[in-house]
């Protein structure tokens, strides 16, 4: 059988080259070899069968590894992110464990002071002392009436936005309460006897902080929003009195009808605080002279 | 049917020795199977042809293998390795369209 090698005559260079491309699949050199056999009349012998063999098991040689190392190659981006996600898993169950551990041996600390403590009457003093500075440092959750303050934004009103024209409804820039605000009542709170506060529930530590960034207000850090419930533990029949007559109660008083802010007090007879999210110990000092025991 | 034989053992030896690829040679991996294929392709249809030769298909299975690694080398060194490989891939994937047709007119004459 004859192998047709036909180029078409006409057109241009670049149809001949592709017309070329598509028709002679085969290498011209078969029928070059094949023509030189027939003019020495051999026939086509494979002699040479090894090297065929051998160029064929080295074809199929990097098929196999061609495939293997794609199947290997492929999906390492993917197995990086799951090796990275499995990472963060496994770290994160072992923040939780650990603050787990943490508390556990919080509790068990703190039980092992009360035992050492409770033995002598300087101990029990001791004792209390540390009770009322952890319920002061936020150290500890705490519970116990109180009184509740809500402060909020203004309703916001309707306008007209001076650039657009489209009406818009914006809380009017008088009607916003700030972090100033927000102090100022945790400090009227702190001066009418309060012994605990909290601000939407972020419980205010010694080193607490209520400031404002870009538009929201954080305390301590965490961000908290409108209304603002100032949730205060203390003795009701001192605390509402005295925040309700301070300065600052009847300056919002002031507000609340001049600006629309929310201002409410309510008296609450269970208010429970958790603890303060985080604490770091920066400063320690031991007490001049061991009073008692020690460690045994 | 020894070829045959051959390349199935190839394949098998590749896969379960699966020897290491060093990292300069990977880019060249996918282009000389493809390479490789063209040349035997070419084999198998010269030989249903009858006008299979050994010795062309050797030259030819090695040098289209060489050729088309140095055609990627030198893209690569140019920074046109990935337009060329295309090209590499287009031509020679071309060839194995046309000789497969060729073989399957071949066997069963359709």
């Amino acid at each position: 059988m004859a192998v047709s090698s036909h180029r078409p005559k006409s057109g241009s260079t670049t149809a001949a080259m592709l017309s070329s491309l598509l028709d002679d699949t085969l290498d011209p050199a078969y029928a070059e070899a094949a023509a030189r056999r027939g003019e020495r009349g051999e026939t086509a012998r494979s002699q040479t069968l090894p090297l065929v063999v051998g160029c064929v098991l080295v074809l199929g040689m990097v098929l196999g590894v061609a495939y293997s190392d794609t199947r290997a190659e492929a999906p390492s981006s993917e197995r990086a992110r799951l090796a990275l996600l499995a990472d963060v898993q496994r770290e994160s169950a072992r923040s939780a464990q650990l603050q787990d551990r943490l508390e556990e041996l919080r509790a068990g600390v703190a039980e092992a002071v009360d035992d050492a403590l409770a033995a002598t009457q300087e101990g029990r003093r001791q004792s209390a002392l540390v009770r009322q500075l952890e319920t002061a440092t936020a150290v500890v959750a705490v519970d116990g009436p109180g009184l509740v303050v809500t402060l909020s934004d203004a309703p916001p009103e309707e306008s007209t936005d001076p650039v657009t024209g489209e009406p818009t409804e914006a809380v009017p820039e008088a009607g916003l309460v700030l972090d100033i605000d927000v102090q100022a009542v945790v400090n009227a709170l702190w001066a009418a006897g309060a012994e605990a506060i909290s601000v939407d529930g972020e419980r205010l530590a010694p080193t607490s902080s209520i400031r404002t960034a870009g538009e929201a207000i954080l305390v301590d850090f965490r961000p908290v929003a409108s209304p603002y419930l100032v949730e205060a533990i203390g003795d009701p029949d001192l605390l509402v009195p005295r925040f309700a007559g301070s300065e600052t109660a009847g300056r919002y008083d002031a507000y609340r009808q001049l600006y629309g802010i929310g201002f409410d007090l309510a008296r609450a007879e269970e208010l429970s605080l958790a603890a303060a999210t985080d604490y770091d110990l920066r400063y320690a000092e031991s007490t001049s002279t061991p009073r008692f025991g020690g460690p045994r | 049917m020894i070829p045959a034989f051959a390349l199935v053992v190839g394949v098998a030896l590749g896969l379960f020795l699966d020897p290491t690829v060093p990292l300069w040679l990977q880019p060249y991996l996918p282009i000389a199977v493809v390479a490789a294929l063209d040349a035997v392709f070419g084999g198998i249809r010269a030989r249903l042809d009858g006008i299979f030769d050994a010795k062309v298909f050797v030259v030819s299975f090695v040098s289209n293998v060489l050729v088309a690694a140095l055609v990627v080398f030198l893209g690569d060194k140019l920074g046109v390795g990935g337009q060329l490989s295309t090209a590499v891939v287009v031509v020679l994937g071309i060839r194995i369209f046309g000789n497969a047709a060729a073989i399957r007119r071949h066997v069963f004459h359709a």
